[in-house]
C-alpha cells in the first residue's frame, strides 16, 4: 500500500463526530479605514505617506539615485536607475525596491502583492529597503474582506507584507532589518 | 534509555530551577509576551467569535480530512506542485534527501519548522553530505550552538544577549565581547545572507495548506522563508496532515489570530502563499502522518490536532515558564508538546509537567481544550501501567487510604495535632518533595466535617 492509501485509509477510523463548516460573518469596522491602517501600520514599524502621491515618491527616488543609490522601480510612473536582472541574486545589491500593492488591510497595516508586478519574487526580500505603492480606495477592513479581493492564480505567489522585517529572538529585544527589507515606507496615491 | 531517570521532567526542571535568576528571567520574559498577546487579543471585540471560528472551522476540516487532503493535492498538481506523502519521520527524511540528492544539492537553507525538527531531519542530511542551515535567527543561535529549541515561537528565549555573542564570536566572528542584540542581528543577517544567496534548494514548514487552491501559507516576521524559497529553483515544504485548511477565507481567518497570540502582533510581517514554484524552478509539498492519524482514533487527543502553533500556551504556562522548554522530554515543550508528545514519552513523566490550572486552553485561538487532553493523557498511563517511577507504589495506597472514613478523619485529627504542638523541623522531612518549597499550613481547630455538622447540618 502507499504511504497516501495508507494515510487516507487510517483516516477512516477517526474517533471525532462530523462538524459543518461554521459561517464567517463577522462584522468589519470601515469607519476610517486610511487612519486604521496608517495606525496599524505605524504598530508594525512602517510608515505611511499620504500626501504627494508619485510626485513626492519620485523626488524621494530622485535623491537616492543622487546619493548613489541602487534604486528599482516595479510601478509605472517612478524611475528608478536599475533594471530587472536576469537572475534573482543579481539583486543582492538593490538598496530600494518601488512595487506596486495589490490591496492594504486597516485592521493590521498588511498590503497584499503577488509576483506579476515584483520582476523576481525574491524582490521585496532582497532589497536593503521598501517602497509599496497602493491606491487609498484598495484599502479594505480586514483580513476576511482581504481574502475575497486577492488575487492568486494557478502557478502565482503572493504575499502579505505588514512593515519592514524584524526580530526579537535576541532576549525579546525588537530589532527591525532581519533578512528582509530594513525599512517600508507605503505612498498612498 | 539508559538515562530515562535523568530525563524526567521533574529532574530536568529541577536542574533549570538551580539558577533562581534565570527562572525570574525566563519567566517574566515569557509573561511580558502573554501580556502583549492580551493587549491585541483585547483591542478586536470579535476575539471570541474568532476563537469559536478558528475552533470550528480545523475540527470541520479534521472531520473531513481525507478529501481535503485529496482535493489540496489534486490542485498543487495543477499547479506544477509535486507532492509526496510520508507515513512517519523517516519516510520523510528519505522523500526529502532523494529530491535533494537527484538535484545534487549540497546546502539547503531551512526555515523553521517543528515538524523537521520532530522528524530529526538535519541530522539525517547532515549524515548524507548535505549542509543545512537554519535561517530564523533563533533557530540559527540554537544549531550553532548544538541545541535543541525550547519554544516553538522563540527558540532561543532561554538564552541571554551575553552568551549569544559568545557564541557569535566564536562561530560568525562578531566581536569579543559584544552582547548589543542589533548588533548581534545585523551580523547574523550578514552572514544569513551569503548563505541564501549561495544555497542550492531551499526549505520551509507550512502554516497552513489552502485545499482549494492548492497553494501553502509560510509565515515568518524576519522574512527568512521568502529569501530562501525565492532566491534557489528548488524550493521543498514539509507539513503535517493536520494544516489543511478549505479555503483562503480561512487561512485569512486564522491569519488574524495566528500572530495576536503569539506574539501580540496585528499579524507576522510576511504571510505568503505559494500556489506553485517560480519560473524554471521546482516546488514538492510532502505531506506527513508520523502520529498523526493515530491521534484522531482518539476523540479527546484528536482536538490537538486543530493547534496552529502559536506557542501562546506556552507563554502563559506557570509550569512551562519556570521549567524552560529542554525538561520536556520532547521537540515540542509546554502544554502543546505535552499534548502531541505524551505517548511517546519513554519517561511517561510529562503529563505531570502541568498545574492542570487551564490558562492555556483559555488562551488558545483555536480553543485545544489542553487541560484536558492533559488530565485524559494521566488516564492513558496508567491504563496501561505505564505511571511514573513511584506514582504506580504509593498512588494505590493513597486510594485506599482516601476511601476509608475512618483512617482518613483519624490521621487528619492526628495531623492537625502535631501541626500545632510540633516544631516545623521535624514534621517537614515527613512532607516529602512538597514540602521542600513551601511553609508548612496552619493547622485548623477542627475538620471540616465537624465544622459542617455543627454550623450547617
Amino acid at each position: 500500500m502507499s504511504s497516501k492509501d495508507y494515510i487516507l485509509n487510517a483516516l477512516k477510523s477517526s474517533a471525532i463526530a462530523p462538524q459543518a463548516m461554521p459561517v464567517f460573518n463577522v462584522a468589519p469596522r470601515i469607519d476610517d479605514l486610511v487612519g486604521q491602517f496608517e495606525t496599524n501600520l505605524n504598530t508594525v514599524a512602517g510608515t505611511l505617506h499620504r500626501e504627494g502621491g508619485l510626485v513626492a515618491l519620485q523626488l524621494k527616488v530622485d535623491e537616492l539615485i543622487a546619493q548613489g543609490l541602487q534604486v528599482i522601480s516595479m510601478v509605472d510612473g517612478i524611475k528608478g536607475n536599475r533594471a530587472v536582472t536576469d537572475t534573482a541574486h543579481e539583486l543582492r545589491d538593490i538598496d530600494y525596491a518601488v512595487i506596486p500593492g495589490d490591496l492594504g488591510v486597516a485592521e493590521n497595516g498588511a498590503i497584499w502583492v503577488n509576483n506579476k508586478n515584483l520582476g523576481h519574487r525574491v524582490t521585496p526580500f532582497i532589497c536593503e529597503n521598501l517602497f509599496l505603492v497602493i491606491e487609498a480606495d484598495t484599502i479594505v477592513a480586514n483580513m476576511h474582506q482581504a481574502a475575497s479581493k486577492v488575487t492568486l492564480e494557478k502557478g502565482e505567489f503572493g504575499t502579505f507584507i505588514a512593515g519592514p522585517s524584524k526580530t526579537a529572538d535576541i532576549e525579546q529585544a525588537l530589532v527591525v532589518g532581519a533578512h528582509g527589507a530594513c525599512s517600508l515606507n507605503v505612498y498612498l496615491v | 534509555m539508559s538515562n530515562k531517570n535523568s530525563a524526567v521532567h521533574a529532574k530536568k526542571a529541577e536542574i533549570f530551577c538551580r539558577d533562581e535568576a534565570r527562572v525570574d528571567w525566563h519567566s517574566k520574559a515569557l509573561w511580558t509576551v502573554r501580556e502583549k498577546r492580551d493587549r491585541a487579543a483585547g483591542s478586536l471585540p470579535e476575539w471570541e467569535q474568532l476563537r469559536q471560528i478558528g475552533s470550528e472551522m480545523k475540527l470541520h476540516t479534521l472531520t473531513n480530512l481525507g478529501l481535503y487532503l485529496e482535493e489540496f493535492e489534486k490542485n498543487c498538481l495543477e499547479n506544477g506542485i509535486q507532492v509526496h506523502w510520508a507515513k512517519d519521520g523517516a519516510e520523510h527524511n528519505r522523500i526529502v534527501h532523494k529530491i535533494l540528492a537527484d538535484k545534487k544539492v549540497k546546502k539547503l537553507v531551512k526555515s523553521k519548522s517543528m515538524l523537521t525538527e520532530e522528524c530529526h531531519l538535519n541530522p539525517y542530511l547532515e549524515g548524507h553530505g548535505i549542509e543545512v542551515i537554519d535561517t530564523d535567527l533563533g533557530e540559527r543561535i540554537i544549531q550553532l550552538a548544538g541545541q535543541p529549541p525550547s519554544h516553538i515561537v522563540l527558540p532561543a528565549i532561554h538564552m541571554k544577549r551575553g552568551e549569544v555573542g559568545d557564541l557569535f564570536h566564536d562561530k560568525i566572528g562578531t566581536e569579543a565581547g559584544a552582547s548589543d542584540p542589533f548588533y548581534l542581528t545585523r551580523a547574523a543577517r550578514a552572514h544569513l545572507r551569503e548563505q541564501f544567496l549561495s544555497a542550492d534548494a531551499a526549505m520551509t514548514g507550512v502554516n497552513m495548506a489552502v485545499a482549494d487552491k492548492g497553494a501553502v501559507v509560510v509565515c515568518t516576521n524576519e522574512g527568512n522563508a521568502d529569501m530562501g524559497a525565492n532566491l534557489p529553483k528548488l524550493q521543498l515544504h514539509s507539513m503535517g496532515i493536520d494544516k489543511i485548511v478549505p479555503d483562503l477565507e480561512s487561512a485569512s481567518a486564522l491569519l488574524r489570530t495566528l500572530a495576536r497570540n503569539a506574539t501580540g502582533q496585528p499579524v507576522t510581517t510576511y504571510s505568503s502563499f505559494y500556489r506553485g514554484p517560480q519560473e524554471g524552478g521546482e516546488m514538492h509539498v510532502i505531506i506527513v502522518d508520523n502520529g498523526r492519524t493515530d491521534m484522531l482514533k482518539d476523540k479527546i487527543l484528536a482536538e490537538s490536532l486543530k493547534c496552529i502553533r502559536c506557542g501562546g500556551c506556552l507563554n502563559t504556562c506557570p509550569v512551562y515558564r519556570r521549567s524552560g522548554g529542554h525538561s520536556y522530554n520532547y521537540t515540542i515543550p509546554g502544554p502543546i508538546g505535552i499534548a502531541v508528545g505524551a505517548q511517546n514519552d519513554d519517561t511517561n513523566s510529562i503529563p505531570w509537567a502541568c498545574t492542570l490550572c487551564g490558562s492555556c486552553s483559555y488562551v488558545c485561538p483555536t480553543k485545544v481544550p489542553l487541560d484536558k487532553i492533559i488530565h485524559h493523557h494521566r488516564r492513558l498511563k496508567a491504563e496501561a501501567g505505564k505511571l511514573p517511577y513511584g506514582k504506580s507504589s504509593y498512588m494505590p495506597l493513597v486510594g485506599n487510604f482516601m476511601a476509608s472514613e475512618t483512617m482518613l478523619n483519624c490521621s487528619m485529627s492526628v495531623a492537625r495535632t502535631a501541626l500545632k504542638v510540633l516544631p516545623g523541623s521535624l514534621l517537614k522531612p515527613f512532607s516529602g518533595a512538597w514540602g521542600k518549597y513551601r511553609e508548612l499550613p496552619t493547622a485548623p481547630n477542627s475538620s471540616f466535617e465537624a465544622w459542617f455538622k455543627k454550623n450547617r447540618g
